[in-house]
């Protein structure tokens, strides 16, 4: 009797709470919002075996951005301001998962648009069933080259997404060709000729390490390209091989991910490969998340890394607050992966006001490419699309440019101090972007 | 790059004008033979009826005679077998040899290069050889009665080494096949291996001269450090296995969970102490393994108790089916229960000593000969001190303890040890329990030496399944050889394969292959006893 | 009437021939929703493409039940396996097969995406060959660590050799259909996985309720009874090791060819993959076929219901503290308390949490409780398992 009661109580209790949250629903509001509201599909990876840190930041920012959106009450169209919502699907890193999360979002959910995605392999998987289904889309972290080229390209067998005159999808991360051109550039700058890159083999490590070892070796340097499986831990037989080659190498280029990058930057630097003075370390993003990569790479010292997005140091207000609510949540440095997935969601709801309508896929495509919008990450706005007669072809251009942010930041940073912030590191190429007035330093030099 | 070589490759044999543009006759050559052998198979056992002969024959081999030359022969051959089959025996297994051959030179024609056609043929002769070696030598021990223990394993070793001189050199001396024999053909063999990474790539460090002594030694170096650290997880495992007889699934997780549990111990100890005292400590990670290993411990012990007790009262049928499957769904909710607690972020704890990496420096012996420089990273020197350490006090306590020896009488003899006054639930509990902590251990000792997150379980432990295969399951000393033999595989395999890229992506792979290679020919491996 | 026709009822479950044919009423039920579901107009194609992997995980997690429960053969490999149906039939319809000196070309021309998924069936069949004759022989771990260890090898294999498997973009499958349209697409879909599904059970329910079906359990209860009787066991356990090789290449050939998925990714082999699989099977009954299938069908339904907890909180809202209200890692959690489930399940109901029904239908129960009865005066036959323990 008495247990029965207690459980009973217990009941009440669970589901007071359980109705806590939604007691506040409409207490917030200054702003009147119209019944219907915008339903955003999230596809970010949030359960193994897709990169779930990556997801959990990219929803975090979703979740960040409706806020501020709808604190802002909302996405005004005509004289109806329409509450914003974010629909989280967790894609597993799955192509096959990720198609299926898109048609609920498209069958079930019935969302307006859709942005997020992480991983190449589900972009490009899901692109062919977004844009028949006419789903305004705005990646903000797939970087395969194809995910923009398709756009204008026949793929696997398929006709490019713009046949019928209208692509819905774009793409504000970096195409990878994109990041491989500014490290290449420095590199080449920086007199290298004898360079080694170890690459994951994997949708983003591959291409991107093609693309680097063509460019290299068109300048004429000698490149030796080491593919590594991801999750491996002890590379220490590979490192001694490197170290064991007749000539130096000039530089090392790490084109790997997670905590795999970590573990081979450490072993590199305990082995005292790179960085040193005569062999320049280049690892890639994942060290701008500077506790992590203290944490785990506690040698790795005057190693520079590529950084997309706007420098630490011109961080407009919009990226200061987000960092700082970032850390607050994660105790690290925010990717760009998240700023993007931040933006993203904006250019969304600005291309639905713009185009005056939430359910018009192609007018509000049509909207999108004609953005122009100052967010966290920098000024948006597409080159390539319907609005623009002239394909990247006709301009000399590469492919991947279609519906393609054309301005992604990429910058080359070090660290030059044990435990410093990615904040403070120095920003050393491009020079117009130089921080501490000084490009790369060997160790021991300070700026 | 391998893309163009292979269409290359089809220009020159002229595979353009051999294409046979009608699919329908394509399709007839392909099918043609499964047709046929498929006929054979049903047709010739029903033959048996009106075979007139006195004895008759087996129908498995019916069975495979009609397989093999349907396949071969198509009509002709099921018509032969039928008409005369006391050709069967020898028939089926010179069909069979001829379409083995067949098969392969096809291979051989399709992957070989017109350049360098004798390096394949290196390649390919060897295992053929030993094929071949390894069918008809334990048959030869057979027939003459003598013991054949060794023999399979010596015979696929030297078909692989010397080619068909083994068949001479093993027939002729039949019983004599010492572990000499096996050593002196397997550095044959492995002299081999190194010649043909020489003749695929010259330029590998491993075989580019004056630096491959220090090259070779700088492998073995890190593959004996490294595979020290393997070893305490495979001891783990193995204990577990030679007391309770079944393979641990959850030992990946235990390694992964005593890792977190190591660090998280570390951070609030030093919060605690930093606080304490007013200034900033922090802790050794040293003394999280003590620490991983008892929580660890207990949590093993717990769930013996709770899951697999019942298992051995007798509460359970089919117990090794059970077993598999229950400590794998434990392995499975201690992952995800640290994945959902600890997050997907990687971690890592400070290191055990301040010395980055301990370097032998360089050292002229001749005018033209150097040694050197010789590097060893710091915290793995330490990492390997402490697995040598902790598996000495493990076979201290195994050899000369009250306990350690009941747990020793256990594995051997479970209703004898009982009968002796040890009581063998408790030695069940106590192996288990044992084993986890030491898988904890071992990923206490780790974690100050690579980034940790939920999933790094599933690489080791696999690793771990080699070694105690490699070792035998159930020997401790195995366990040791083996962990050591597998980092010295992984490391010269990464760092002696021509092509550094598959060198690198494959690492694991080598460790598999001799997993593969133990269980074709010597299942019990190095020191265990015999298998079912 | 109403009455009567329940007086007729009761009796007809009293009695266990009148359950079966319930049984078979319930299960003809079931077959029934599932062919008329496509036809319901209110329900959207994301419904069907549920159901179509669905039917892929039954397929797979039945076959597990038919090699680990029944055979108890622990492999870990079944992934594997469907992934060499898979990509050797995609490698096959992309690059086709040249031996140029023999005179057979199978150009990618000449081969049909029917052709290429009979010729990754038989890929997965010689491969499960192979290994099933290294490792048969051996006791069961053996198998179990052997094949952990091979699909690891595998997946590597696939993602390493980027040049031809597409690395971990994956690789595209020729589609085995061509429809234009997208709803009857999904609709023909529908019914071919649902298809294979059926078929696959009865071939297996052939199998298990054929003599072979009885060595097997034969030789799970006591090997070396079985080979003293003169079972010849290590042929059959390759046997039905080579089978249900073939079952899940041939599922995994099918299902990516554009039916199920456009693509498969060296990622779908992952151990994680494989867990669930065992999991589905041993919630929904490893002894038994329907068991396991349902158990898929079930426990992925259970998987994404807990994920929804997570997802369904108040986005974009504010709790009354000011904080967010999407608590992430409750996601993350599912995984945890579904392994729970599993371990519970495996201790305290070994044959599955569907058994206690699926023993109802097959009257299973009061067929024992009578000979129980009967036998009483003999003392317990029926006495406790003894200690199997080799």
């Amino acid at each position: 009797m008495k247990g029965k009661s207690t459980l009973a109580s217990l009941v009440v209790l669970l589901a007071l709470v359980a109705l806590l949250p939604f007691s506040v629903i409409h207490a917030d509001g200054h702003c009147e919002f119209a019944d219907e509201a915008i339903k955003i599909g999230g596809l970010v990876p949030l359960s193994a075996p897709g990169s779930v840190a990556g997801g959990v930041a990219m929803s975090w920012a979703f979740n960040r951005a409706v806020d501020d959106i709808n604190a802002d009450c909302g996405v005004q169209i005509g004289d109806q301001n329409h509450r914003l919502q974010i629909v989280i699907g967790d894609s597993e890193g799955s192509p096959e998962r990720g198609q299926a999360v898109v048609e609920r979002f498209i069958l079930e959910d019935e969302v307006h648009a859709v942005s997020g995605v992480y991983h190449s392999a589900v972009g490009l998987a899901t692109m062919g069933i977004l844009d028949a289904n006419g789903i305004p889309t705005v990646f903000s972290e797939p970087w395969n080259d194809n995910v923009s080229a398709n756009g204008i390209m026949e793929y696997d067998g398929r006709p490019p997404r713009n046949a019928d005159g209208v692509d819905h999808i774009f793409r504000i991360s970096p195409a990878s060709s994109m990041v491989g051109g500014v490290v290449v550039d420095w590199l080449l700058a920086e007199g290298v000729d004898n360079v080694v890159i170890i690459a994951e083999n994997t949708d983003y490590g591959q291409p991107a390490a093609a693309d680097e070892k063509a460019r290299f070796e068109a300048a004429g340097a000698t490149v030796t390209q080491i593919n590594v499986e991801l999750g491996t831990e002890d590379f220490v037989p590979i490192l001694s091989r490197i170290q064991a080659s007749a000539t130096v190498p000039d530089v090392v280029r790490i084109l790997v991910t997670g905590e795999t990058s970590y573990n081979l930057t450490q072993q590199m630097a305990e082995l005292g490969i790179a960085p040193t003075v005569d062999t320049i370390c280049v690892t890639n993003q994942f060290a701008f998340q500077s506790e992590q990569y203290w944490e785990n790479v506690p040698d790795g010292n005057y190693c520079t890394f590529n950084r997309v997005g706007i420098i630490p140091s011109l961080f407009s207000d919009i990226a200061v607050g987000l960092n700082e609510d970032y850390f607050e949540e994660f105790e690290d440095i925010i990717p760009s992966f998240a700023m993007a997935s931040y933006d993203a969601l904006h250019i969304l709801a600005d291309g639905m006001e713009r185009a005056g309508t939430i359910s018009d896929g192609a007018a509000i495509a049509a909207a999108i490419e004609t953005t122009d919008l100052e967010l966290s990450q920098g000024r948006y706005y597409f080159n390539y699309g319907n609005h623009n007669d002239s394909m990247p072809a006709d301009d000399g251009m590469p492919n991947y440019l279609w519906h393609q942010w054309p301005d992604p930041v990429v910058t080359m940073m070090q660290y030059f101090e044990q435990g410093q912030s990615s904040l403070d590191a120095a920003v050393i190429f491009p020079e117009v972007y130089q921080t501490h007035g000084t490009g790369y330093m060997a160790p021991g030099e300070m700026p | 790059m391998a893309g163009s070589d292979a269409s290359q490759l089809t220009r020159t044999h002229g595979s353009e004008d051999m294409v046979i543009e009608d699919s329908l006759s394509v399709w007839w050559l392909l099918l043609a033979g499964p047709l046929w052998a498929a006929i054979g198979l049903y047709a010739l056992p029903r033959s048996q009826g009106k075979i007139k002969r006195d004895e008759r024959i087996d129908v498995s081999r019916l069975q495979i005679a009609g397989l093999i030359g349907g396949f071969a022969l198509g009509p002709l051959g099921i018509g032969l077998f039928f008409l005369l089959p006391d050709l069967i025996r020898r028939a089926t297994l010179i069909l069979g040899i001829l379409i083995a051959v067949f098969i392969s030179s096809q291979v051989l024609v399709r992957v070989s290069d017109p350049n360098v056609p004798s390096v394949i043929w290196l390649v390919l002769a060897g295992p053929l050889w030993a094929a071949l070696g390894s069918y008809f030598i334990p048959r030869h021990y057979h027939d003459v009665d003598a013991d054949d223990i060794n023999a399979l394993t010596a015979a696929a070793l030297g078909g692989f080494t010397i080619g068909p001189l083994i068949f001479g050199l093993m027939w002729k001396h039949t019983p004599k096949i010492s572990r000499d024999w096996m050593i002196a053909l397997g550095s044959l063999g492995a002299w081999q291996i190194y010649t043909l990474f020489a003749i695929q790539n010259p330029s590998n460090p491993c075989v580019q001269t004056p630096f491959q002594v220090t090259y070779l030694a700088q492998q073995t170096a890190n593959g004996v450090v490294i595979g020290c650290i393997y070893s305490l997880m495979a001891v783990g495992l193995t204990l577990i296995y030679s007391v309770q007889g079944i393979v641990s699934f959850a030992h990946g997780q235990l390694y992964m969970v005593g890792g977190y549990f190591s660090f998280y111990f570390l951070i609030h100890a030093g919060n605690i102490l930093s606080e304490l005292t007013g200034t900033e400590i922090t802790v050794n990670p040293i003394w999280g393994i003590p620490v991983a290993g008892f929580i660890v411990f207990l949590m093993g012990a717990a769930f013996e108790r709770s899951f697999l007790k019942p298992m051995h009262d007798g509460l359970i049928e089919r117990a090794s089916e059970y077993a598999i499957l229950i400590t794998f769904g434990f392995g499975f909710v201690i992952e995800y229960t640290t994945l959902a607690i600890a997050g997907p972020f990687p971690q890592r704890a400070n290191r055990f000593i301040e010395i980055r990496r301990f370097t032998f420096p360089r050292t002229q012996i001749t005018e033209d000969f150097s040694f050197g420089p010789l590097n060893i990273i710091g915290d793995r020197a330490f990492a390997m001190v402490v697995g040598i350490v902790l598996i000495f006090a493990l076979l201290y306590f195994l050899q000369r303890t009250w306990t350690g020896r009941g747990l020793r009488a256990t594995s051997q003899d479970k209703q004898a040890a009982a009968v002796t006054g040890i009581n063998p639930t408790n030695m069940n509990t106590l192996a288990f329990a044992l084993g986890s902590m030491l898988a904890a251990m071992s990923g206490a000792a780790l974690i100050p030496i690579f980034a940790w997150v939920p999933w790094v379980g599933a690489e080791m432990v696999g690793r771990s399944y080699v070694i105690v295969v490699l070792g035998g399951l159930g020997s401790v000393p195995g366990a040791l050889f083996g962990g050591i033999i597998v980092g010295i595989v992984e490391a010269l395999g990464a760092g002696c394969h021509p092509d550094p890229s598959r060198g690198a992506a494959y690492k694991e792979a080598f460790a598999l292959l001799i997993f593969a290679l133990v269980l074709l020919l010597k299942p019990t491996g190095l020191f265990g006893r015999e298998p079912n | 009437m109403i009455v009567g026709l329940f007086t007729r009822f009761e009796r007809a479950i009293d009695d266990g021939i009148g359950r079966r044919k319930l049984g078979y009423a319930v299960l003809g039920l079931v077959i029934v929703f599932f062919l008329w579901f496509p036809n319901d107009t209110s329900q959207s194609n994301y419904a069907k493409t549920v159901f179509i992997s669905g039917f892929f995980y039954a397929i797979m997690s039945s076959s597990w039940a038919l090699l680990a429960g029944i055979a108890g053969q622990f492999s870990f490999g079944h992934m594997a396996f469907m992934g060499i149906g898979a990509y050797v039939a995609g490698l096959i319809a992309r690059d086709g097969l040249m031996f140029a000196s023999l005179g057979i070309a199978i150009t990618p021309d000449s081969i049909s995406s029917v052709g290429a998924i009979v010729i990754g069936t038989v890929a997965a069949g010689l491969v499960g060959l192979v290994i099933g004759w290294l490792l048969l022989r051996l006791r069961a771990a053996y198998l179990a660590l052997f094949t952990i260890a091979f699909s690891e090898l595998f997946r590597i294999a696939m993602l390493t050799e980027y040049d031809y498997t597409g690395g971990s973009n994956g690789l595209s499958l020729r589609p085995l259909l061509q429809v234009a349209d997208v709803d009857t697409a999904r609709q023909i879909e529908y019914y071919l996985m649902f298809g294979l599904l059926i078929a696959c059970l009865l071939v297996m329910y052939r199998v298990v309720h054929s003599p072979i079906g009885i060595f097997l359990r034969a030789m799970r209860e006591d090997e070396d009874a079985a080979s003293a009787l003169g079972v010849n066991v290590v042929r059959y356990k390759i046997l039905v090791f080579v089978f249900t090789s073939m079952i899940v290449g041939l599922a995994g050939a099918i299902f990516y060819s554009d039916v199920g998925s456009e693509r498969i990714i060296p990622e779908q082999l992952e151990v994680l993959q494989m867990s669930l699989i065992i999991a589905y099977a041993v919630i929904g009954g490893m002894e038994s076929l329907i068991g396991a299938a349902a158990g898929a069908f079930i426990s992925r339904y259970l998987l994404e219901a807990m994920r929804e907890v997570v997802i369904t909180l108040p986005f974009g809202l504010t709790m009354a503290d000011g904080s967010d209200a999407f608590v992430w890692e409750t996601g993350a959690w599912r995984f945890a308390l579904f392994g729970l489930v599993m371990v519970f399940t495996l201790r305290y109901m070994r044959n599955g949490l569907l058994y206690p029904i699926i023993n109802w239908f097959s009257g299973r129960d009061l067929i024992m409780k009578e000979t129980v009865a009967k036998r009483k005066p003999d003392g317990d036959d029926l006495a406790l398992a003894e200690d199997r323990d080799e």
